[in-house]
């Protein structure tokens, strides 16, 4: 457990180095109630004796060379949690802790990471020292219940606590230290229960009674009779390796060599445990606190090395603005997940190749260049309208399980146009082909035509809205009315022989005005 | 001075020809794939001209039935390349339209590029693919990127490899190219189908093949051995007036039919 008290303002201070330099005391407010209130201070400022929700013109009069910042909560919500994902170096499960702040508390998750380290001490001493030089005060404490860490950090820093000694270390520890809101805090003192220990003898009842469960949740969780779970920063991978630079790297070229490395080592791990990986994550790890994930995903599960690193050099193509070393990477980690059984399978001299896996291979080389969104295939939906009937999904994503689609007799067109665009129609005669169409402003006049296929809107998906090039009907917005979405698609060849798909929206006495739109184009 | 230019002109037309004939090129796989009046060998770069995007439609249809041509059980992948601005200009594939083509709707995979770089990119990139059978470029503008060094690259590249690229495009100028056929494409006015005058009949498309020959003997024009085709359920057929008027490949429906006296005593079907 890792607390920062200081941290709105270090993170201000590290941001801009003339903070950091300067004496004068730097204090945050916020606009509350139309007042405004300190909510942050540093060292400085406390040591003048402001505190926390103190005016901020008191302040001011008090200490005449303050400075005085509003205070940026998304901004410091958002540091905080790449902070904490960079804290997955460390140990695989690190999670914010944000019952009492949306910042400033951080677990970890040490079982057996800690002989790396050279043992607990070193590293407590290890984590918080490098977050020292970093310019962070910062407190830490180690204990086998996250209750009992966040007490201690908050109000003994420096301990480590082993399993079964949480009673003694607690017993001394003030109330507040068991992450209650400050209204209980408040009430447990004016029943003279300043200390967690004079809770212990207490009749459980009569404290749920008056203090309502949570007192004895975080109670027991401190103490270790119920157990806590801590929701992971970055979901925790099975199989991963990674690789730690002496020196920080920053070239794209280096990583990618990395990566090519790492994937090897994975992939010897993975064919060891006899399963492969459909999503890969390269998590770089900057030396300024931050990590940078690259995922790539493959469309069948995979442990082939050679693949899985030309899926992050093609990735990387598409980085282009976004990749940014900082100051370097000092730590490169390749994690697989959603992982499943592969039967290790003996290439023969003999063996009948169908090309379906070079082709999934293709699929997935495409995606991770050009983005998933980018290489799609045609899924079939249960509608009748023609633009809903068919989705687009991700070639690399796996099969759904598939709706029957209504069967099409009439004939559909070999294109379509994404949205409908609107055309003039001469000479119309109700319920019958138009003769001539203005589209695009060229005029074509028709020879044939046959139709009409009438397709009624479906009243199920009642929010769906005609989306045409230039916008859609305003007398649609009013909802679901019959008739008046029904459309009549017609077949019509011009002159030279160019076959459109076109319908008329709305029936004839139902809708205001038919409109007339070109949807598509045949062979 | 004449002399040695003439001297330099041949021997540069020496090396044209060297490179035309390279071995790369040369082993191209000769065999047709598919059958059908228009064959072509695998491994070829296509180029489909449309007058304009009106055409679209035409165009197209004629590259997907060229492209079902091409598709085998070993090379079944059908890739169909598209930029995202082009869309609403000539208008998405549409799946359930394939089936008159004789594809299954969910039968290609579509790939939407940003920039013609990438669309050639993913082309180069497919043709590679020992799986992939026909790859359809469906390019709604001229680029400066695809120029002859790249149709050029596609066109070694497709030999080598052995999938067919069509490269649908819509322009009247014509470019320097590698390609080793180029169609020109136009709607042709349809034959009403039988029961209904007034409608529409199966799509016809005059053709005419501008570079590259068929060498099935036709008497070429100046501007390139022509054919006028009608799409039908047994794919292209010649709809020319002459020796070459097809009419449609009979095939059976079941390679085995059922002998009367028995087909009685199948059970009913459904």
């Amino acid at each position: 457990m890792l607390h920062l008290p200081r941290w709105a303002t270090d993170c201000l201070k590290r941001a801009e180095p003339a903070l950091a330099t300067s004496t004068r005391p730097l204090v945050l407010w916020e606009r509350q109630r139309g007042a405004m209130k300190i909510v942050a201070l540093d060292e400085a400022a406390s040591a003048t004796g402001l505190f926390a929700g103190q005016n901020l013109s008191d302040a001011r009069a008090m200490v005449p060379d303050l400075e005085p910042r509003e205070i940026n909560r998304e901004y410091l919500t958002r540091t905080f949690s790449d902070f904490a994902g960079w804290h997955s170096n460390a140990s695989p499960i690190v999670s914010i802790l944000t019952d009492h702040a949306a910042w400033g508390d951080l677990v970890l998750d040490i079982t057996g990471v800690s002989h790396l380290f050279g043992g607990e001490e070193t590293m407590l001493a290890t984590l918080a020292g490098r977050l020292e030089t970093a310019g962070f005060s910062v407190c830490g404490a180690i204990a086998s219940t996250v209750g009992a860490a966040w007490a201690l950090a908050h109000f003994d820093p420096g301990q480590i606590i082993a399993e079964g000694a949480e009673d003694d270390a607690l017993s001394r520890l003030p109330v507040a230290g068991l992450r209650l809101d400050a209204e209980r805090v408040e009430g447990l003192k004016q029943f003279g229960l300043h200390s967690i220990g004079q809770l212990y003898q207490r009749d459980r009842r009569a404290l749920q009674a008056r203090f309502g469960v949570s007192l004895l949740v975080r109670l027991d969780q401190a103490l270790g009779w119920i157990e806590e779970k801590i929701t992971p920063q970055i979901a925790p991978a099975d199989h991963l390796v990674e690789r730690r630079f002496p020196e920080p790297i920053g070239l794209i070229e280096d990583v990618l060599m990395t990566a090519h490395d790492l994937a090897i080592a994975l992939a010897l791990q993975l064919e060891r445990a006899g399963i492969g990986a459909q999503s890969f994550h390269l998590f770089l790890y900057r030396v300024d606190h931050k990590v940078m994930t690259l995922t790539v995903n493959a469309a069948r599960a995979t442990r082939d090395a050679a693949h899985i690193s030309r899926l992050f050099s093609y990735r990387a193509e598409r980085l282009e603005g976004e990749y940014d070393a900082g100051f370097g990477i000092d730590m490169i980690r390749l994690a697989a997940s959603e992982v499943s059984p592969i039967e290790p399978v003996q290439t023969g001299a003999f063996g009948h190749d169908d090309g379906a896996s070079n082709l999934l291979d293709l699929y997935d080389r495409m995606s991770s260049r050009l983005g998933a969104m980018s290489v799609v295939r045609v899924e079939l939906v249960n509608s009748y309208m023609p633009e809903q009937a068919v989705t687009l999904e991700p070639a690399i994503a796996a099969a759904s399980p598939t709706t029957q689609a209504p069967p099409v007799v009439r004939p559909r067109p070999v294109r379509l146009l994404p949205h409908p665009e609107p055309i003039t129609v001469i000479a119309e005669v109700p319920d019958a082909p138009p003769s001539r169409m203005i589209w695009r402003r060229v005029a074509y006049r028709f020879a044939k035509a046959s139709g009409p296929e009438r397709l009624g809107a479906e009243w199920q998906q009642g929010t769906h809205r005609l989306q045409f090039a230039g916008g859609s009907l305003p007398e649609m917005e009013r909802g679901y009315v019959e008739g008046q979405q029904t459309r009549d698609y017609y077949v019509a060849e011009d002159e030279s022989g160019r076959r459109f798909w076109l319908f008329r929206l709305g029936l004839l006495g139902i809708a205001a005005e038919p409109r007339w739109f070109l949807h598509g184009f045949f062979a | 001075m004449g002399a040695s230019r003439q001297q330099k002109l041949d021997s540069l037309k020496e090396k044209i020809v060297a490179l035309e004939t390279q071995p790369v090129l040369a082993k191209a796989d000769e065999r047709p794939a598919g059958v059908g009046p228009l064959v072509t060998p695998r491994g070829c770069v296509h180029e489909i001209f449309a007058d304009s995007l009106v055409n679209a439609g035409a165009a197209f249809g004629f590259a997907l039935a060229q492209a079902k041509a091409s598709l085998s059980v070993e090379r079944p992948g059908l890739l169909i390349l598209q930029q995202k601005p082009d869309m609403q200009e000539v208008g998405l594939p549409y799946g359930l339209g394939f089936r008159a083509f004789g594809l299954e709707a969910a039968a290609f995979v579509l790939i939407r590029t940003d920039t013609i770089v990438e669309l050639l990119w993913a082309a180069e990139e497919a043709i590679a693919c020992r799986a992939v059978g026909a790859i359809i470029g469906d390019i709604a503008y001229p680029h400066k990127a695809l120029d002859f060094t790249a149709s050029r690259r596609l066109a070694l590249r497709s030999a080598a490899a052995g999938a067919s690229l069509f490269l649908v495009r819509y322009a009247r100028d014509r470019e320097a190219t590698a390609a080793r056929y180029r169609w020109r494409v136009e709607p042709q006015a349809s034959q009403p189908p039988p029961f209904d005058e007034r409608a529409p009949g199966a799509p016809r498309w005059r053709l005419t093949l501008e570079k590259g020959s068929l060498g099935a003997g036709r008497a070429a024009l100046p501007e390139g051995e022509q054919y006028l085709v009608e799409l039908t359920e047994n794919g292209l057929v010649l709809a020319d007036i002459g020796r070459d008027i097809a009419r449609p490949q009979i095939v059976p429906a079941l390679s085995h039919a059922a002998p009367a006296p028995l087909g009685n005593r199948l059970p009913k079907a459904g």
